[in-house]
């Protein structure tokens, strides 16, 4: 379970007061275990920050973030080791092969010997990633890397599995892979996050909708809920009307 | 196995992978290696050649007839006949009117074993005669001796009878400024070495790394940013430490075939001062890493920190030549890094004891700089502004 309570972050300008940026202005939302939930919000809504505030790698002016109970400020080690990530800008190594690459995350959470050799061999079968295991990641397509990077971040089962737009880039065979492979760990009472920009898939997915707008949160309930709130007939105008204006769409 | 364990060795074999899947670095460190060597060969050489150039001496032989072997022997070490002498110096070495002369019994002397005395004649004041003179000397001495250590060969005694004490000559004073030069360029470059050889990796593994966007995905996973930083100099050192090792043992096998000796300098690169060497330039290449690692993670791309760290090479070329134009070195010098090694690597050259009073103090200086820039970077890569920069 992921909980996010009253956030508050504002980027100073050191020489310039009056530039500074209130990225979070008492954001607070919790996701459940057992429920995809989907983060929307216009580009600059304080997404990318609410999520890296939830890493750990931003500490938070005011407010908290924990994850299954574990304060992410007070210890961001135990926190992180709930938490498996599908960053917003993902790279690879590029001289590991895809196999060395899940290994190496996988050791990083602490898995040695069979289980993780075992472990390794599961999320390559999932993601259907057996043809290219062995080759070094240096050419491999953008859906291609997006799959790496998804097995990295599901290599040790996590509790919590946290995702910043993972479908960009993927083709329809691949985001049919994912989409099953996330309805697969809800069943499993995992709890998931995802932020994306695509409407349809939000929709189809999520059990419930958090939007986002100017470091607040706009609205939240099911698809079906927020439609209803806004009173639209699909998610894209809903969402368009929740947050006060159309630019964000446009970005 | 404990948590830390396995994470600290999973970093460490990333590291190791990436940095040995890295041809080009390698290659420079590589490089580097192989240059220093044949550079100083080169060079010694050409020293040597200029020192040690023996100008022909022509000699008038009187009786040369009967003892070829002589002959064949003088003219291998350029004493030449007067007969062959080119015509422009004809004059000169009319002048100096050196002369030997051979007996006539010297082929039967030589057969029966009696001693053969040979004259030398020449004006022994004559400034100019004196080198001539002296190598003269030399080679009738050495030509001697040949034959007298084949004759004792000859009836089993072992020759090494006839040298009970032998004088190795070591000059603490100030060596003369060509074996200073060949000295302190192998010890510059070492220097250096311990500073470019992990360059690249170190480069590569911390703004390379930012600039793939692998790093935010690394500092999100469950690992303190301290393992994290030991992982990458791990890395980075091993391959400036295999740098070094590459060149101290090209160095010693290639100085091998240099002779120093001929121009008054006792250089040796034997095992035990090159173990040394090698224990004095480890702290130097952790130290080095350090410091390059702690430049490229600031940076905010990867060709700043390829100009800004490239500036840090500076201080390993610069520091010793001022350290050893520096007469009179203050107290404190000892102690700092690079500086403090410098000096001790001169003196082993120089063939002085190492003072391993100071071999401790400047490493453990040196050590306690590099933890000291660990502890900060790791530190740093928790603090907000090393993820600020990451987009």
């Amino acid at each position: 379970m992921i909980e996010v309570n009253n956030l508050h972050k504002s980027f100073i300008d050191k020489k310039d007061k009056k530039n500074t940026v209130k990225a979070l202005d008492g954001l607070s939302f919790t996701a459940k275990d057992g429920e995809i939930t989907g983060i929307l919000g216009p580009n600059g809504a304080g997404k990318t920050t609410c999520l890296r505030t939830l890493y750990g790698l931003l500490s938070a002016d005011e407010g908290f973030a924990t994850i299954d109970g574990i304060s992410v400020t007070e210890n961001p080690l135990a926190a992180r080791a709930k938490l498996g990530i599908f960053p917003d800008k993902f790279g690879l190594y590029e001289r590991l092969t895809a196999y060395e690459q899940i290994d190496y995350f996988a050791s990083l959470h602490g898995m040695s010997g069979q289980t993780k050799k075992q472990a390794i061999e599961q999320v390559i079968q999932d993601l259907e990633l057996g043809d290219l295991a062995h080759r070094k990641t240096v050419g491999f397509s953008q859906g291609q890397r997006m799959k790496v990077t998804l097995a990295q971040a599901l290599v040790h089962q996590p509790q919590n599995f946290v995702l910043d737009e993972p479908t960009r880039g993927l083709d329809v065979m691949s985001t049919r892979i994912l989409r099953n492979h996330l309805a697969k760990f809800k069943a499993k009472g995992h709890c998931i996050l995802f932020s994306s920009h695509v409407m349809q898939e939000v929709a189809a997915l999520c059990d419930r909708v958090i939007i986002v707008a100017n470091g607040k949160l706009a609205a939240q309930g099911t698809p079906q809920e927020l439609c209803e709130l806004a009173g639209e007939q699909n998610l894209e105008e809903a969402f368009v009307k929740l947050i006060g204006s159309d630019e964000g769409v446009a970005a | 196995m404990n948590l830390d364990l396995i994470q600290l060795k999973a970093l460490v074999i990333k590291e190791y992978r990436e940095a040995f899947r890295d041809k080009r670095a390698l290659m420079v460190a590589l490089m580097m290696a192989i240059l220093a060597p044949v550079g100083i060969m080169v060079m010694s050489k050409i020293m040597i050649e200029k020192l040690v150039d023996e100008p022909p001496v022509y000699v008038k032989f009187i009786g040369a007839e009967h003892a070829p072997k002589l002959i064949k022997h003088f003219a291998e070490k350029n004493l030449l006949d007067f007969a062959d002498v080119p015509k422009d110096e004809k004059s000169t070495w009319e002048q100096r009117n050196i002369a030997i002369e051979i007996p006539e019994d010297y082929a039967a002397d030589m057969a029966e074993g009696k001693p053969i005395k040979l004259h030398l004649q020449a004006d022994f004041t004559d400034k100019a005669v004196q080198p001539p003179v002296r190598r003269i000397n030399n080679a009738v001495r050495a030509f001697s001796l040949s034959i007298g250590y084949k004759r004792l060969l000859l009836r089993g005694v072992d020759i090494r009878l006839l040298n009970p004490v032998k004088l190795v000559e070591q000059d603490t004073a100030k060596p003369d400024a060509t074996f200073m030069l060949i000295s302190m360029m192998l010890g510059i470059y070492l220097m250096l070495a311990a500073f470019m050889s992990g360059l690249s990796v170190a480069i590569d593994s911390s703004a390379g790394e930012r600039e793939r966007n692998v790093l935010e995905m690394l500092l999100c996973q469950p690992v303190s940013t301290l393992k994290i930083v030991l992982a990458k100099l791990i890395s980075a050192s091993t391959v400036a430490v295999i740098g070094v090792l590459l060149i101290l043992i090209l160095t010693s096998v290639s100085v091998g075939f240099v002779d120093l000796t001929k121009i008054g300098a006792t250089f040796s690169l034997d095992i035990s001062t090159a173990a040394v060497l090698l224990l004095l330039l480890l702290p130097i290449c952790f130290f080095a890493s350090a410091c390059q690692l702690f430049v490229a993670f600031q940076t905010k791309s990867f060709k700043e920190a390829q100009s800004t760290v490239g500036m840090l090479i500076g201080i390993p070329a610069f520091i010793p030549f001022v350290v050893s134009m520096m007469d009179d070195r203050p107290q404190w010098l000892n102690w700092l890094p690079i500086a403090g090694q410098s000096m001790i690597i001169e003196n082993i050259f120089k063939g002085v004891d190492v003072d391993w009073l100071a071999v401790f103090a400047t490493s453990a200086v040196t050590i306690a700089i590099t933890v000291a820039l660990v502890l900060a970077l790791a530190k740093k890569l928790k603090s907000e502004k090393v993820v600020m920069a990451l987009s």
